[in-house]
């Protein structure tokens, strides 16, 4: 792996080191953790005392609900976790009520009473909603640093954990619950996906998944609202921790959308889906959002043509590793084309596919030579070898000459092996051209150097003769 | 003199009265041709491949053992270890007897040499270089009985020795290179070994006299007699289509002189070219080369042109290549499979859900009861029917 030198100046300047040809910033100031502290406005000093209730268990059935509403209403107390040491036995307290009521959510039967409901979501609210601390956002590389986890996960997390088996539970109604889960909260929720702890974000992805399922009525809200984050992320800011998560909730909706296809979605998918592949963190989202986008080819092939443009268009000139990604993205792309559509972008494609086998970045060109081992694609390129083969014999032929990486090299000549079993007569033909224009062009050549000689010699003459040299 | 020929549709054609017992009247130059080609005539029985050689490659089947084998396994799995046993010993018998003495076939041959055509064109080698290496191997072949595991050698250090004849010195890669990308399985010192062998075998009659001498040879004494340049075939194009035949082992049973000329006939027959027919037709007569064996040949190159020049594709054999990508980029390929996604498919609704949220409020009981459950994990209705009326107002 990859080793970090810390340096103790404060003013040193990041140095880059190259792993397989892939930069890395491995050089930081020493960093110094700094804890997430949430924004909970707490009252110092005051020791928070609540009292003990009995178990639910314990309970006869019908005092359960109303139990149940106290026991949520005292965990909307919220804890400071950034002091280890403060209200210990209480914060213990709070974390076993909290396990009594996933649990009871879980296995219960008729508890679930209308008042209830308010009381849930106010309670969940109390502990979730938070103003995220702001990250070393200039510093932070998500790639590589560790993320600044939650202090108060041990609550955090069986809050999370209760609400999503709420909104699971056998007797949920949205049709009560959306009175209290309502647009603000979806807003303050789509919020928290920024968070840097991954397993909140883990969370968050069951909640909002679970709540676009059963709230029909906010589903377009969501949409325009992931919609917004997105294209600020793209466009604003190029910060947002939650893309993959927002992308997996979103390839679960793509897969049941209905056909034929909504303008609404193919809006999204090319105003807003293709331009996220511009990013630079384009690595850490990269999976779901190329799953996203051959979910939309699969639901409407049409869309082949705009998508296939659109990423080369966005295509990456100067950062090899989001190159790498862009080839792997479409040959699952290709993977699921129709023959038809292949015809429609097969000049483009290949004139970019060209252009990458020449590539000087090793893996740039593995990658792209490694096409040809793609059954499918490959009979899509025997169909088509007559337009192809023109488009792909220059670079292939010269970089079997010139490339520096015998591995290149020795793809190379698969490739062209396929092609002249492909189609000898045209390869042959090419294979002439070529050999000519080459020749033309050595003639070409030593035709100018033998007139730059002639002209220096013609100098030197003249200059000779000025200098009595040469009589005139 | 010489007469000028016109042919070609916006020319009037003449009656061509050509002989070539005017040959004091030609030039210095066509005469010197036609000369080199009578004594190149004279050896080139030299360079043939032994025939009999040739036919026992074309009656060797092609033994296909190593299906059936997985094949057996695959079947007797149930029975007892001990009858596997036998299967086992039983086909690696026959596995052997026919490798052994079943030598090359024509169909093993023709693959090679269309490996070759790769290796050659890939590393830029010139036809000659082509051609040279195929008359090695065929010769070879002819009068050695080889196992077929040794091909592969046998055809790259044709290809090297033929290289090392015809091509500069700078135009010639290293032996561990030629290895290398024919993803051989053979080292440099087995490739040394195997050319002196060949050598020695050939009795150092190395440089051949092959068909493209003759092709060269009666396209140059074509061009000198012409004035039409633009309508004789270039010489590429001939070179193409003789390598073409050359894949076929059947064509190397061809005198040089014969199969050259059939090429050229063929050509100019599908070019339709009558005038070009008749100075083909003198040259084979000067040339005393016998009618019947030039039909028979110009016929089966004309069969073997369709099949070169059809737009049908052979489907590449990918299975025998190799793919070997560097450490980052198979890591690359197994990671970037983001696969079944843990989160389950929402099914969109058939109602318009960018309507506002007051109106699907008081859609949204009958909608409900009737889609079931969007996504839910949850049993049973998604909305109980008492409930139904509630919503209501």
């Amino acid at each position: 792996g990859a080793i970090r030198a810390m340096s103790s100046a404060a003013t040193t300047p990041p140095s880059v080191d190259k792993v397989d040809g892939f930069s890395r910033k491995s050089v930081r100031k020493a960093k110094q953790k700094r804890s997430q502290s949430s924004s909970q406005f707490r009252s110092q000093g005051k020791p928070i005392e609540l009292t003990p209730l009995p178990l639910l268990k314990d309970v006869p059935a019908p005092e359960q609900p109303e139990l149940f509403l106290k026991k949520l209403q005292q965990c909307c107390t919220v804890f400071d976790f950034m002091d280890t040491l403060s209200d210990l036995k209480m914060k213990e307290y709070k974390r076993s009520t909290l396990n009594e009521l996933v649990d009871y959510v879980t296995v219960s039967r008729g508890y679930l009473t209308e008042q209830a409901y308010p009381e849930v979501v106010k309670m969940v609210s109390y502990n979730i909603f938070r103003t995220l601390p702001p990250t070393d956002s200039n510093e932070f590389d998500p790639e590589e640093d560790e993320p600044t986890l939650e202090a108060s996960w041990p609550h955090l997390q069986l809050v999370y954990e209760f609400f999503i088996r709420f909104l699971e539970s056998q007797e949920f109604q949205p049709s009560i619950a959306k009175k209290y889960i309502d647009q603000k909260f979806v807003l303050q929720l789509l919020e928290l996906f920024d968070s840097e702890d991954p397993r909140e974000r883990d969370y968050l992805k069951t909640v909002l998944h679970r709540i676009y399922g059963k709230f029909l009525g906010l589903r377009a809200f969501i949409r325009k609202q992931i919609n917004n984050i997105f294209l600020r992320f793209v466009y604003e800011t190029e910060h947002f921790n939650g893309v993959a998560e927002l992308l997996e909730i979103l390839g679960s909706i793509i897969n049941g959308f209905a056909l034929p296809l909504k303008a609404e979605h193919k809006q999204f998918l090319v105003k807003v889906l293709i331009p996220l592949h511009t990013v630079r963190s384009l690595s850490l989202f990269h999976a779901q959002l190329a799953y996203c986008i051959v979910q939309f080819l699969e639901k409407d092939p049409a869309l082949t043509e705009p998508v296939i443009r659109g990423l080369l268009k966005f295509w990456p000139k100067t950062c090899s590793q989001k190159e790498v990604m862009y080839l792997g993205e479409l040959e699952e792309i290709l993977d699921v084309i129709e023959p038809t559509q292949f015809v429609k972008i097969q000049e483009p494609l290949f004139k970019q596919i060209s252009r990458c086998v020449s590539s000087p970045h090793f893996q740039v060109a593995e990658r792209a030579l490694y096409y040809w081992n793609n059954e499918y694609i490959m009979s899509l390129i025997e169909e088509n070898s007559s337009v192809i083969l023109p488009i792909m014999f220059a670079s292939l032929y010269r970089i079997s000459k010139e490339h520096w990486n015998p591995a290149i090299v020795a793809l190379v000549y698969n490739v062209l092996k396929a092609f002249m079993e492909m189609n000898s007569t045209l390869f042959d033909e090419l294979t002439a051209t070529y050999k000519s224009d080459r020749q033309r062009e050595k003639k070409k050549e030593k035709e100018r150097e033998e007139l730059w000689k002639k002209l220096e010699d013609l100098e030197l003459k003249r200059s000779l003769r000025r200098d009595g040299m040469i009589p005139t | 003199m010489l007469q000028f020929i016109c042919f070609g549709s916006n020319h009037i054609k003449q009656n061509v009265f050509f002989r070539m017992q005017d040959l004091q009247d030609l030039d210095n130059e066509t005469c010197w041709l036609v000369k080199e080609l009578k004594s190149y005539i004279a050896q080139e029985a030299d360079f043939l491949p032994r025939e009999t050689g040739l036919n026992i490659m074309e009656s060797a089947a092609e033994v296909g053992i190593a299906i059936p084998v997985t094949q057996f396994y695959i079947l007797y799995l149930p029975f007892s270890s001990v009858l596997m046993c036998y299967f086992d010993v039983l086909l690696w018998c026959l596995t052997f007897i026919f490798q052994n003495h079943n030598g090359v076939s024509a169909k093993c041959r023709n693959a090679k040499v269309e490996d070759l055509w790769s290796l050659a064109s890939f590393f830029g080698f010139s036809t000659q270089t082509f051609v040279l290496a195929v008359n090695l191997l065929d010769r070879f072949l002819a009068i050695m009985k080889v196992q077929p595991k040794h091909v592969p050698c046998i055809g790259v250090s044709c290809l090297h020795i033929a290289a090392k004849m015809v091509e500069d010195e700078c135009n010639i890669s290293p032996t561990h290179e030629l290895i290398r990308i024919s993803q051989s399985k053979f080292t440099v010192s087995d490739l040394s070994r195997m050319e002196k062998i060949i050598s020695e075998k050939l009795n150092l009659e190395l440089k051949a006299i092959t068909a493209l001498t003759f092709l060269h040879l009666y396209h140059a004494v074509i061009v000198s007699l012409t004035s039409e340049r633009g309508e004789i075939p270039s010489i590429e194009r001939l070179e193409a289509q003789l390598k073409a035949c050359l894949c076929q082992l059947i064509f190397s049973k061809a005198k040089p002189s014969v199969l050259a000329l059939s090429v050229i006939t063929q050509e100019f027959d599908a070019l339709q070219s009558l005038a070009m027919l008749e100075i083909v037709q003198e040259l084979q007569r000067h040339l005393k080369i016998i009618d019947s064996e030039l039909l028979y040949w110009r016929g089966l190159v004309a069969k073997c042109m369709t099949e070169y020049s059809s737009s049908e594709c052979n489907k590449p054999d990918n299975k025998k290549l190799v793919w070997i990508v560097s450490r980052r980029t198979a890591q690359n390929l197994h990671a970037n499979h983001f696969s079944v996604p843990e989160l389950p498919t929402i099914p969109e609704g058939s109602w318009d859900e960018s309507e506002s949220e007051d109106s699907c409020e008081d859609m949204s009981c009958e909608e409900d009861s009737l889609c079931g459950s969007p996504g839910s994990d949850a049993e049973g209705a998604f909305f109980p029917s008492e409930f139904c009326n509630q919503g209501r107002k």
